[in-house]
């Protein structure tokens, strides 16, 4: 039975050896028959989430952007500069997601860091003030 | 609606959109993991602090917590609210906060739950101030010996236990024995004798209608108006019965702070720890003694550490303290009565069998003591008390001795009439607290043996003529008496005259 390692070890680890230029296809595969070993598949998707906040630190940043419509190649470079500025990051990439639910606006989800100007967040946090007073 | 109310609401929702505004800044974000029994496990946020508020963004509008348990892979939060929205794989924010309530004399009056919202059916709080819930207590420097007294209006207290201003008196006793009654007369008697005091009573885990029952009797009274009632009620979540004494105290500093007097009162801290104990094995803190995590003690001495005495320098205020413990079968030695016993400057201690003989208040005169607040006594109380606990300890050990054998020798039966006469002396009943002149005239008239001819039954009747003589024949002696100061050659002949007088009316023929 392998040693039980904290999730933060384990993504510490995965990232060091990509920023090393180890093969990505290695590193998934000795990841995986750790978690299979371990019986911690369940984790997978929080190791995910931990590794891309190991690579943000170390400068390589991934990105979703939200937003309820198209979003043009100017809004989405301004966008680009703002992530680098905001992070530091050296490369900087990411998925764009149209969700008409958040109305308008635009959300930028980094690795362990968000910037929400959605009408619907805006919206969420005026009900809960209301409802307050 | 009218078209003034469309333009305010308009107007109202403009500054509240404005506000949103946000300064486009990243905010830190981390997700849920599991949630239930009103605790949720996040993972992220890896620069959250102790005690940090943290925000869920739910369907039904942001849901706060605060981090307690901070380990390497997670954190466990305890949810504020209601935990039916929240979900795993939901958003939490860092508000970058920690816990804060509005605090200022716009409280006083009002009936608010543990995060400062109004309960009481009235308009909005709006303070000028916020105070944090969690703070530091002041430090040796700051500090200055209890000097002042806090008149409780109860004679046996006031005679026997003195309170004075920061100082943390423990009311102690089983349930259904007059530990609340003792607090509320406190506070009644701070308004009937206009000391300034402003009451804070934080309720634990009350049920609510006990507590409309105590706003409407403090209404009735006329202490409200300088009362703060923090509520919580057992269908609250525990997060918020744990939250309470540390918010009322936040409220009751901002009094300490500006050179006011505050006056807190815990109902009850046993209910506190068990809040605590839940929380904390949903944490999955490793139990200790009768179930309460390792860090009990420090729940409550690091609470009762903010009442204090404040320095010249610092204004001279203060924040004194009465936490209710509710015991089991009168053990004051399990694990929670212990503790606090330890924490506080003494203790009143009510017994079941006081209370079911009908002396009440039933406080124990052998078991209660006050260690700082003799001298905080005032002088004219302390004149004519001196011996009285004494006495009445005497008495209680010789009246139970007495039952064994009818042979007494005359010192012994007359410490007996005159303890049984002391005894029915400081019955008092519930919601009529006594000025100072008042105990010291009633006092004076039993030790001084000036009612030694009364029978025992009638001493309560006896004690009422002589109150109201005195007043009409001496009023301007008493209102000199009841500013505190030794009672003057005059005014000890004056009121050994009108109790003589007095019992004449009830001595035995």
């Amino acid at each position: 039975m392998a040693k039980k390692l904290s999730r933060r070890t384990l993504a510490t680890y995965v990232a060091d050896r990509l920023i090393a230029g180890d093969a990505p296809a290695g590193v998934v595969m000795q990841l995986a028959a750790y978690l299979v070993e371990s019986r911690r598949t369940k984790e997978l998707g929080l190791i995910v989430r931990d590794v891309a906040y190991f690579l943000a630190e170390k400068g390589t940043v991934h990105a979703t952007i939200t937003s309820a419509f198209d979003l043009s190649a100017e809004t989405q470079k301004a966008i680009e500069a703002f992530i680098k500025e905001e992070t530091g990051g050296t490369t900087v990439s990411f998925d764009t997601l149209i969700d008409p639910t958040v109305l308008g606006g635009v959300k930028i989800s980094l690795p362990g860091r968000e910037l929400d100007q959605t009408v619907a967040h805006q919206l969420t946090v005026l009900k809960t003030r209301f409802k307050k007073a | 609606m009218s078209e003034l109310s469309i333009t305010e609401l308009s107007k109202d929702l403009r500054k509240a959109i404005e506000s949103l505004e946000s300064d486009k800044s990243l905010d830190e974000v981390g997700v849920i993991v599991r949630v239930g029994d009103g605790v949720v496990w996040v993972h992220g946020l890896r620069n959250a602090g102790y005690s940090e508020v943290l925000q869920i963004e739910t369907t039904d509008g942001i849901v706060e917590a605060f981090a307690l348990n901070l380990l390497e892979d997670e954190i466990g939060a305890v949810l504020l609210g209601s935990d039916a929205k929240v979900k795993a794989g939901q958003t939490v924010r860092l508000k970058g906060t920690v816990l804060e309530v509005p605090v200022g004399p716009e409280l006083l009056g009002r009936v608010v739950n543990p995060l400062g919202v109004a309960i009481d059916g009235g308009p909005a709080i709006k303070t000028k101030q916020r105070g944090l819930v969690e703070r530091e207590a002041i430090g040796v420097m700051g500090r200055k010996s209890v000097h002042e007294p806090l008149m409780t209006g109860i004679v046996a207290i006031d005679a026997m236990f003195p309170i004075g201003r920061g100082q943390r008196e423990l009311i102690i006793g089983d349930r259904q024995t007059g530990k609340t009654a003792l607090a509320i007369d406190t506070m009644i008697n701070q308004a009937k004798q206009n000391t300034g005091v402003v009451n804070v009573y934080v309720a634990i885990g009350q049920k609510s209608s006990k507590v409309a029952r105590l706003v409407e009797r403090l209404k009735q009274e006329g202490v409200m108006d300088q009362t703060i009632v923090v509520a919580t009620s057992p269908s609250d979540p525990a997060s918020l019965l744990y939250l309470a004494p540390y918010a009322g105290t936040a409220m009751g500093e901002y009094f300490r702070d500006n050179s006011q007097h505050a006056l807190m009162i815990y109902d009850d801290l046993t209910k506190h720890a068990v809040a605590y104990r839940q929380m904390s094995l949903l944490l999955r803190r490793p139990p200790g003694r009768e179930a309460y995590p390792g860090d009990v003690f420090y729940l409550h001495s690091r609470l009762l550490e903010r009442s204090a005495k404040l320095s010249d320098e610092l204004g001279n205020g203060s924040l004194t303290a009465l936490p209710i413990i509710e015991t089991q079968a009168g053990d004051i030695s399990a694990y929670i009565p212990t503790n606090v016993i330890s924490i506080t400057d003494g203790q009143i201690f009510l017994e079941t069998d006081l209370f079911y003989q009908g002396i009440r208040p039933a406080i124990s005169a052998g078991l209660s003591v006050s260690r700082v607040g003799g001298a905080a006594q005032t002088s004219a109380v302390k004149s004519v008390s001196g011996n009285l606990k004494l006495g009445l300890s005497q008495f209680r050990e010789l009246a139970s001795f007495a039952q064994f054998g009818s042979d007494l020798d005359a010192s012994t039966k007359q410490q007996i009439d005159r303890g049984q006469r002391l005894t029915e002396l400081l019955k008092q009943p519930q919601y009529q607290p006594m000025s100072v002149w008042e105990q010291v005239v009633s006092i004076s008239a039993v030790t001084n043996g000036y009612f030694d001819g009364v029978p025992a039954a009638h001493v309560k009747d006896a004690q009422a003529a002589l109150l109201s003589k005195i007043s009409k024949d001496h009023k301007k002696d008493m209102v000199e008496l009841d500013k505190g100061g030794k009672p003057t050659e005059e005014i000890t002949k004056a009121i050994e005259k009108t109790a003589k007088a007095a019992a004449k009316g009830f001595e035995e023929k």
